[in-house]
């Protein structure tokens, strides 16, 4: 028994929680040996919901943590849900995007390195990594979990053009960072390639399946780039303003046929 | 007279040249019905097109008065449809809770306290409270089976299309599981397919038996059980005169036959005898050998 109790204002604060650590320690020390101030506390407590802890108990435990891409996305300005819709594609997450940026890394790292091929080898692989993510961000083969996401509500198609934007999102940053390390014009060259051939595989996606469009763009563009560098000594002619307006030429053209199309999206078509 | 849930109309429905469902006239209501039939005899066919994972190729289906043919009706039915499909795949990497989270907010539960609860109360429900953090990955194939029941119950949904929910999940939990259906049914039209017929007798009050994508029978459970009353008996050897015969734990056969025996031991038929009875009648079958193997 001491000879002192806690007054309202420190027993207040320490049931609230926003007493100083110290405070808190005398006021924990004290009511150990307190009978009568234990039964203030409780009493200034009130009924503790005990369902309620629990819940925020099983919260911290179980609610997955968002990733760093998911609070991109909400620092982005996407509302918490829609950014946890696009960001848990496998496609964003783990060995996908580091594998992407390693490739990316790679072609880059050749580019800046003067080698003969160098600015070949990143002229050809840039352009078609973002359809290539695009597609596994909704490709059933790559998204096992289809038929129960598939007789949802939530619009297949929002959540695919979602999923692009995110990707084209990650990517510009990316090739504004490599110009700066990489001399000259060609390396902002790929990037309305990048968006068309993702329109393409949009487009085509209300045909085949999303890989099977992103595999053939890029064989096709793999293709061509090795038939230029064949035939040319420089990539001067991807450069060329001409070529520059038909990618941008061929992304609307695509956009506009997966508008008209998109209730045919492979993804849907059991209803085609 | 009360309006049915779900209605099919001559419904049928082709893979190339093979038809998977044909001439199905269905009216479902509020209840479990218990979908039987080998493999192969369409019955996920008939639930996806019921789930509106697919449609049909022929005849006329409507869920809730709405025709999922039409894209706003079918969005107004997944709106208040639960789906566990016979093979889910689960990202790699999510735990249950993730999982469930996830399907949750393509079922437009936007707000994340609200979302949070209800995936804790459908885990609880299935028996997986205090697995939600565990990946699914390492999660046994009943806990598996669980975690896609579990998002299928989501907002206690009006329809609950269930394709063999109880297959690898222990018997306690399938008694449990059981329990949550027999609720849920009350006000839900619930349509479960499995190979246990122990699981139909047990939980539905109606059983559809399909067979090569055609309705053989669709009634109460009481009524396909009654049709194998004095055709199931017990005798020391195989008896030839059976469709069926097994040989039980206690070693003696269990002979199961097309017409009534007299001078036999009769036993109280189960649902599982006058399931084989049924299929013993169709003349594509041969369900000694199918049994044998």
């Amino acid at each position: 028994m001491t000879g002192w109790h806690l007054d309202d204002d420190t027993l207040r604060r320490y049931v609230e929680r926003v007493d100083s650590l110290a405070e808190g320690a005398s006021a924990e020390q004290h009511l150990l040996s307190c009978e009568q101030c234990r039964a203030r506390v409780s009493a200034a407590a009130g009924v503790i919901d005990l369902a309620a802890v629990w819940d925020r108990t099983r919260d911290t435990v179980e609610v997955p943590r968002p990733s760093v891409f998911e609070r991109l996305l909400r620092v982005a300005g996407l509302p918490g849900h829609e950014a946890r819709l696009v960001a848990v594609a496998s496609a964003f997450r783990g060995v996908w995007l580091v594998g992407a940026a390693a490739v990316l890394a790679f072609a880059a790292l050749a580019a800046v390195a003067g080698h003969a091929r160098g600015l070949w080898l990143f002229l050809a692989v840039a352009p078609v990594v973002p359809c290539l993510v695009v597609a596994s961000s909704y490709d059933p083969w790559l998204d096992p979990a289809l038929e129960p996401e598939l007789v949802t509500p939530y619009p297949a198609l929002r959540l695919i053009l979602l999923r692009t934007i995110a990707v084209l999102a990650l990517a510009l940053p990316a090739v504004l960072l490599l110009g700066l390390v990489i001399p000259g014009e060609a390396p902002f060259a790929w990037l309305l390639p990048a968006v068309g051939f993702v329109a393409v595989v949009l487009a085509a996606s209300t045909w085949v399946s999303p890989l099977r469009a992103a595999i053939a763009v890029s064989s096709f563009w793999l293709a061509l780039v090795w038939l230029l560098a064949a035939l040319s000594g420089s990539p001067g002619a991807m450069l060329q303003s001409r070529a520059q307006a038909g990618f941008l030429a061929l992304a609307a053209a695509s956009l506009a046929i997966f508008l008209v199309r998109r209730r045919r999206l492979h993804q849907v078509r059991p209803w085609r | 007279m009360v309006t049915a849930s779900i209605s099919l109309r001559e419904v049928g429905r082709t893979f190339g040249a093979t038809r998977a469902l044909a001439g199905v006239d269905l009216d479902l209501k509020p209840g479990v019905t218990g979908l039987l039939g080998p493999n192969g005899a369409g019955k996920t066919t008939l639930l996806r097109l019921l789930a509106t994972a697919l449609p049909p190729t022929q005849g006329q289906v409507r869920v809730l008065g709405l025709d999922p043919a039409a894209p706003a009706e079918r969005t107004g039915i997944r709106r208040q449809l639960g789906y566990q499909p016979q093979e889910v795949g689960f990202p790699r990497g999510f735990t249950a809770f993730a999982f469930v989270d996830y399907i949750a907010l393509l079922k437009e539960w936007t707000q994340p306290a609200a979302r949070h609860a209800e995936v804790r109360r459908v885990l609880d429900l299935v028996g997986l409270s205090g697995l939600g953090a565990k990946r699914i990955r390492a999660m046994s194939g009943g806990q598996r089976r669980r975690v896609a029941l579990a998002q299928a119950l989501l907002g206690s949904p009006p329809v609950l299309i269930l394709d063999e929910p109880t297959t690898g999940v222990d018997p306690e939990q399938r008694v449990t599981l059981r329990t949550v259906l027999a609720e849920l049914a009350r006000t839900s039209v619930v349509v479960l397919s499995t190979h246990q017929t122990e699981d139909v007798a047990a939980l539905c009050e109606r059983v559809i038996v399909l067979d090569r994508g055609r309705v053989r029978y669709d009634g109460p459970v009481t009524d396909l059980t009654g049709q194998a009353a004095g055709r199931v008996w017990l005798a020391d050897e195989p008896d030839p005169a059976a469709s069926v015969s097994w040989r039980t734990g206690t070693g003696r056969y269990r002979n199961v036959g097309a017409r009534v025996r007299d001078g036999v031991e009769h036993v109280e038929p189960s649902l599982e005898d006058a399931y084989l009875l049924l299929r013993g009648g169709s003349p594509e079958h041969e369900p000694t050998e199918e049994v044998a193997s």
